[in-house]
């Protein structure tokens, strides 16, 4: 038995993601780099307000 | 989106864990080499924090303590 979505022209080999479904991935990749970025500068806010660091 | 084609052709499941190792590989060698390089990440991190250390240092120079008496004699010595 084969699989079904082999033979699906608007997906790409290796992976076998289409486009748009690449591109939502892509999407949610950044969306937690950028929460990622927002925690960690709060995170060096802090230290830098309550530790010697660059004093 | 740019760049997001390149999931078409970079599996997620070798990429994804690849971009997030890396991340928390670099952050951790950063904050290693921030221990291990400077006195004051230590130091603070065992209780001690800029004013404090200040103050002692200040009670040391206040004190005014003589020098060791191995140094006194070996410096009478030298005369």
């Amino acid at each position: 038995m084969s699989d079904p979505t082999a033979s699906d022209p608007s997906r790409v080999w290796p992976t076998g993601l289409t486009e748009p479904e690449a591109q939502e991935l892509h999407r949610h990749l950044i969306q937690g780099t950028q929460i990622f970025g927002i925690i960690s500068a709060f995170a060096h806010l802090l230290a830098y307000i309550y530790s010697p660091w660059l004093k | 989106m740019i760049y997001g084609k390149v999931w078409l052709h970079v599996k997620p499941s070798v990429g994804i864990p690849l971009f997030l190792g890396a991340v928390a590989v670099t952050s951790f060698a950063v904050h290693v080499a921030l221990v291990t390089q400077t006195t004051w990440l230590k130091r603070y991190l065992n209780g001690w924090n800029a004013s404090k250390t200040a103050q002692i240092e200040q009670d040391v120079a206040q004190a005014n303590v003589p020098p060791p008496v191995a140094l006194a004699s070996t410096t009478r010595n030298s005369q």
